[in-house]
């Protein structure tokens, strides 16, 4: 192997968390306290050397790098506080920004910054929206009244029902929403193919016969996905392991939130067009709106046990405080938040403030679909393929 | 002086439960005609308020029948005046009763078997108190008390400066034109005080005020020693020219056999031209003992064609690379080799000790420091970073720009401009190549002693420190217990010469060295022995009307203390010796002693053992231990109470290098059974105090061997054992084994005779 070391990959990953990393000495402590670790495959003393070494092409491409849980096992054994484990953190948040696109709005996610435009961007989008909403329809760009309010909710911020602007509200959610997911999706498939290209080349895997999308889905994504929604491994960490209790929650919160999304979509846009009855916010005790109060309530929990963990750990001196962990924190915890006081506000019957609250909620909603591909939310995709790459590599396919 | 005697037996720590005390003061008095008295308490104050009103009263030579001669010392010194002997009734005979085997009853005789040993150890005590006179100290009618210093480098500066500081007059010599040395060179040098991480300014240039400062420090260089005559307190310094030749150059040594054959003409005489050793130089400069610092070299590692040194331009060795940094800019990619590699050798270069691990770790900052984009490969078998330097290499590994990693070096070639470097078994999993502007090799430093004799002795056993093979050339130094001191009495080795050490061990080290030089003086002039005998009043006497001139003692002595007069005879320096009596133990005319410790002393002692005849339940076995480690070992052995045969009696002697073989043969001749000799391990990792002594002593031994034989002994009943200090468990297998050996052969049959 003929060595250049990136000096500027050495820098980025110290000023990204991996400030310790120069410290290792390789001892392989931290191999003998991974279970990731296996005899031929030093992890993650190996990965240490190579990234003080400033070998970015061997680490982006290695899926260990994508399977580690953060679990802080090797961080907290390391006798020269080197902290493996935030520097393989690092180092994700390194290779997401390879794999991104596009680069520019990569780029912008990467400091704190940066965070006057990373609000900014969504909440003139936003408004920008609602201006032309109120252009274009008959009520937008106002607050209702109280009988409105009461009535509609949220439904009407984009303008009133309006059977010619049929779901003129919806329009512009999917148009905002959409559009950001959309760019999310296309930026996040790209940089998968990428990674996944990547490690095949890296691990020369020359497979003659490529899985079919359902033999893919079947053997790969989905047992690990199922893997993931169980908490297998990370269950097996020992130093965080209490991380699980936050992240766990959150997880199913945002599929019971998801859920919650289905539903009223289907009632107020679909349902709705045949039983206009239908419009108008959940009924407190329909059973997708309890799920979706519930996976409220377990999202902030979550966010909360998160967070504490995360100054806990920093306080100790097991993490560096970093922009990278704190931004999705933020993110998740703003979403959250917002969701929750604006729902509130709403039984409160406090419209004008119900709106702004609102319109802070649909910002935070939008940096995290935004920013998802470059933002540590961005593991949700890559770890999830680097979890079916794992299985793709040990397969027949390749075997 | 007229002797006035009295024994007194301590009955405190047991001995009084374990033995007839009462009947050893009288068999003090029936047979050694010396007064005997008990008490319960010895040590205590009114036991020695007891002796001291004795001593007050008349009686000046004491036997203490109590505990072992190396305990109690304070409390049974009755000043210099008083000779004092002491019998181990205590940690040998009450202490190391041989218990009987479990579930059986001790032997019927057991009581009066530990009393007969009891009074042995009385009656050598005695018998050791008669033959004992007081030394006087010997004394040079003219001495110096001033160090030379050879080699002006960090350790020689640091040696001057300590030294004038102490307030000795100092005469520092370089053989270069300017002070200074190697390390005047250096850029920078390693972080000396916390927090232990950055460079620091190279300390030469204050060292080299401070020394040419000093009113009592003489510097001469230019200037090489071309011979040192003499003795510790009375050295004769011929200074020369550096680079010139001298008649006053050392002279090789030639033994009798090789000047027989020069005198015949059949051989060229090594030393044509020069001065006989024992010719004195009316210009010769005295001083009074001499610090060695003359350092070291940097090797030559063109030997490893693989690396290319000598071949590639680019490939230079750390040395030359600290003239490049000191000079000007380094390149931005370097890489450095720690060792020489290969596949199947992880060893370092050569000499490299530790130092070249952070000399490594310094250079590479250098590279990072000189380029903003630099990079420094350290390619390593072995990371040495002792002590406080560890925090030097973790401030270094911090640096973004160097990269370690442990690696075998297969190759190195040349690549256009750049030079290629090809490494194996490396952290990194695979094969490695690295294109870099230039190769450091982390070549050792090597002692001047390894090329040259240095010291420039004029001595009978030649010019240089002998048997530095077992150092790898560095000046010789019993390594762990006695730093800088070598086998010739009042040289003491430090820096290079003596260690491939930092600047900051250097410093240290010049300082003990300077300190080892005064303590010499110092001893000299109060005329007792250095170390390991520190303040030893005797020193050998020779009764040379019976010398032969067979040079055995000239050969033997471990310290070369013994020149030859111009018959031949051995011609003493007494301030050369470390009194271990290794002269005593070869001389076969017995005419080598000491005045409490000589032939007729230890032999006499010998002869007062009891030796009862016809009875196989009492054979008698001497066993002649060693002070130093044995000694210490066996009484270790009896506080924790290990039983040893009652058959045994045990003569502390200064070294197994001291003991005759008279003594052996009046041991048989009295009609003892076997002979032990029980001292330090020998070889190359030898442990003897006095360097050679126990070795001497086993040659010695099988010769007397022989000798038995052909009489129709059995040579088995000689034998020597060597032990270290903390072999004190294996004592009594050691001693018990011998015994049983000698039961098995049966009693000498020449008892009686």
């Amino acid at each position: 192997m003929n060595v250049q070391p990136d000096l500027e990959f050495i820098r980025q990953l110290k000023t990204a968390g991996g400030d310790t990393l120069k410290k290792c000495f390789q001892c392989a402590t931290c191999s003998v306290a991974c279970p990731l670790s296996t005899d031929k495959k030093p992890f993650p003393r190996k990965e240490m050397i190579w990234a003080s070494w400033g070998l970015k092409d061997k680490l982006v491409t290695d899926p260990d790098v994508f399977l580690c849980h953060q679990c802080g096992d090797c961080t907290e054994k390391c006798p020269r506080g080197a902290k493996p484990g935030e520097t393989l953190g690092a180092i994700r948040a390194y290779a997401y920004q390879q794999f991104a696109w596009p680069q520019g709005l990569a780029k912008l996610t990467t400091s704190a910054k940066n965070l006057p435009v990373l609000i900014g961007l969504p909440a003139v989008v936003i408004l920008i929206m609602w201006l032309f909403s109120a252009l274009i329809g008959v009520s937008g760009l106002h607050i209702p009244n109280h009988e409105q309010f009461a009535e509609h909710g949220y439904q009407h911020f984009f303008g009133s029902w309006n059977f010619y602007w049929y779901g003129k509200n919806i329009a512009f959610i999917a148009l905002i929403m959409g559009v950001s997911a959309l760019i999310a999706i296309i930026s996040s498939w790209m940089g998968v193919t990428r990674m996944w290209k990547a490690m095949a080349a890296d691990a020369k895997i020359n497979a003659t016969y490529r899985p079919s999308v359902f033999q893919f889905i079947s053997r790969f994504l989905w047992p690990s996905i199922w893997e993931t929604l169980q908490h297998k491994r990370f269950k097996e960490c020992k130093t965080n392991s209490d991380r699980v209790s936050g992240h766990l929650p959150l997880v199913l919160a945002f599929i019971g939130l998801f859920l919650a999304t289905c539903w009223s979509l289907i009632k107020n846009d679909i349902l709705g067009l045949i039983w206009p009855s239908l419009h108008g916010p959940l009924w407190f005790w329909d059973p997708i709106k309890l799920i979706a109060n519930v996976a409220a309530i377990a999202m902030l929990y979550g966010i909360w046990v998160l967070w504490q963990n995360r100054r806990k750990m920093e306080a100790e001196g097991r993490a560096s405080n970093t922009f990278y962990d704190w931004f999705l924190i933020w993110e998740v915890a703003a979403v959250g938040i917002t969701g929750l006081l604006a729902e509130l506000l709403r039984w409160g019957g406090m419209p004008g403030l119900g709106y702004v609250v609102y319109y802070v909620h649909l910002i935070s909603v939008m940096m995290l679909f935004l920013y998802m591909p470059y933002t540590k939310f961005a593991h949700i995709v890559y770890r999830t393929l680097a979890m079916c790459f794992e299985r793709y590599r040990n397969s027949s396919f390749v075997q | 002086m007229d002797k006035k005697y009295c024994a007194y037996i301590c009955s405190g720590c047991g001995i009084g439960d374990a033995l007839d005390v009462d009947g050893l003061v009288s068999m003090v008095g029936s047979e050694m005609s010396m007064d005997g008295k008990k008490h319960s308490f010895l040590c205590g104050e009114e036991g020695r308020k007891m002796i001291a009103a004795d001593v007050e009263g008349g009686v000046n030579t004491v036997v203490i029948g109590a505990c072992s001669q190396r305990v109690m010392t304070k409390e049974f010194n009755f000043g210099p005046q008083t000779i004092t002997v002491r019998a181990n009734l205590r940690e040998q005979v009450v202490w190391a009763e041989m218990k009987p085997e479990e579930g059986k009853e001790p032997h019927q005789e057991a009581k009066a078997f530990l009393n007969e040993t009891a009074a042995d150890y009385m009656r050598m005590a005695c018998t050791r108190a008669q033959k004992t006179e007081l030394p006087e100290p010997y004394k040079l009618e003219n001495m110096s008390k001033t160090i030379m210093v050879m080699g002006g480098g960090i350790a020689g500066l640091t040696a001057a400066k300590e030294a004038a500081a102490c307030g000795y007059q100092v005469i520092l010599v370089e053989k270069e034109n300017q002070l200074g040395g190697k390390a005047v060179n250096w850029r920078k040098s390693f972080a000396s005080q916390y927090p232990w991480t950055g460079l620091e300014d190279n300390p030469v240039a204050a060292m080299l005020a401070e020394v040419q400062g000093k009113a009592n420090i003489q510097i001469k260089t230019a200037t090489e020693v071309a011979r040192i005559a003499g003795a510790p307190g009375a050295f004769r310094v011929s200074f020369k020219n550096a680079g010139s030749a001298s008649e006053w150059d050392a002279p090789v040594k030639v033994g009798v056999d090789e000047q027989d054959l020069i005198t015949k003409g059949e051989k060229p005489d090594p030393n044509a031209g020069l001065q006989p050793y024992t010719a004195v130089d009316a210009n010769a400069v005295i001083v009074g003992s001499v610090v060695l610092a003359t350092g070291w070299k940097p090797a030559n590692v063109d030997q490893y064609e693989h690396l290319g040194h000598g071949r590639i331009a680019k490939v230079v060795t750390n040395n030359e690379f600290e003239k490049i940094a000191k000079e000007g800019k380094v390149p931005a990619k370097v890489a450095f080799i720690q060792s020489p590699g290969g596949k199947d050798n992880d060893d370092d270069f050569p000499y490299c000790n530790s130092v070249t691990s952070m000399v490594a770790l310094k250079q590479a900052q250098y590279v990072c420091e000189d380029n903003a984009d630099g990079q420094a490969y350290i390619l390593y078998q072995h990371m040495r970073t002792p002590g406080h330097m560890e925090l030097f290499y973790k401030s270094v590994q911090q640096n973004d720009g160097v990269f370690m990693t442990k690696a075998a070096v297969t190759k190195v070639e040349e690549s256009g401009d750049k030079v290629k470097v090809i490494a194996e078994d490396t952290l990194l999993g695979e094969e490695l190549v690295l294109e870099v502007d230039m190769v450091v090799l982390a070549a050792g430093m090597e002692p001047m002693t390894l090329h040259e004799h240095s010291i420039n002795l004029a001595y009978r056993q030649g010019p240089a420190f002998l048997d530095l093979d077992l150092f790898d050339g560095y000046a010789d130094s019993h390594f762990i217990c006695f730093p800088y001191e070598t086998r010739r009495t009042g040289i003491y080795t430090c820096g290079g010469v003596r260690k491939a050490e930092t600047m900051e061990e250097t410093i240290d080290d010049a300082t003990g060295a300077a300190l080892k030089a005064i303590q010499c003086l110092e001893s000299t002039e109060r005329g007792v022995a250095v170390h390991p005998r520190s303040g030893d009043t005797t020193y050998p006497d020779f009764f040379f009307q019976r010398c032969t001139q067979c040079k055995r003692c000239t050969e033997e002595c471990p310290f070369g203390a013994l020149d030859d007069d111009e018959r031949g005879t051995p011609l003493p320096n007494p301030t050369r010796c470390r009194r271990c009596g290794t002269c005593m133990g070869a001389c076969p005319e017995r005419i080598v002693g000491f005045k409490d410790y000589n032939i007729d002393l230890i032999g006499s002692m010998i002869k007062s053992i009891e030796v009862p005849e016809d009875d196989e339940e009492r054979l008698r076995i001497v066993v002649f231990v060693c002070e130093n480690d044995a000694y210490p070992a066996l009484d270790m052995s009896g506080m924790r109470r290990n039983g040893l045969s009652h058959m045994v009696r045990f003569v502390p002697v200064r070294c197994l290098g001291s003991v005759n073989m008279a003594w052996i043969r009046d041991a048989l001749s009295a009609g003892m059974d076997g002979a032990m000799l029980l001292g330090c391990t020998y070889g190359d990792n030898y442990q003897c105090h006095f360097v050679k002594g126990s070795e001497i002593a086993s040659k010695r031994m099988e010769n007397i061997g022989d000798t038995l034989s052909t009489l129709g002994l059995e040579s088995e009943r000689c034998a020597t054992r060597q032990v270290a200090i903390t072999d004190f468990d294996k004592i009594p297998a050691i001693i018990n084994e011998f015994v049983d050996e000698i039961v098995g052969m049966g009693p000498n049959p020449f008892k009686g005779f």
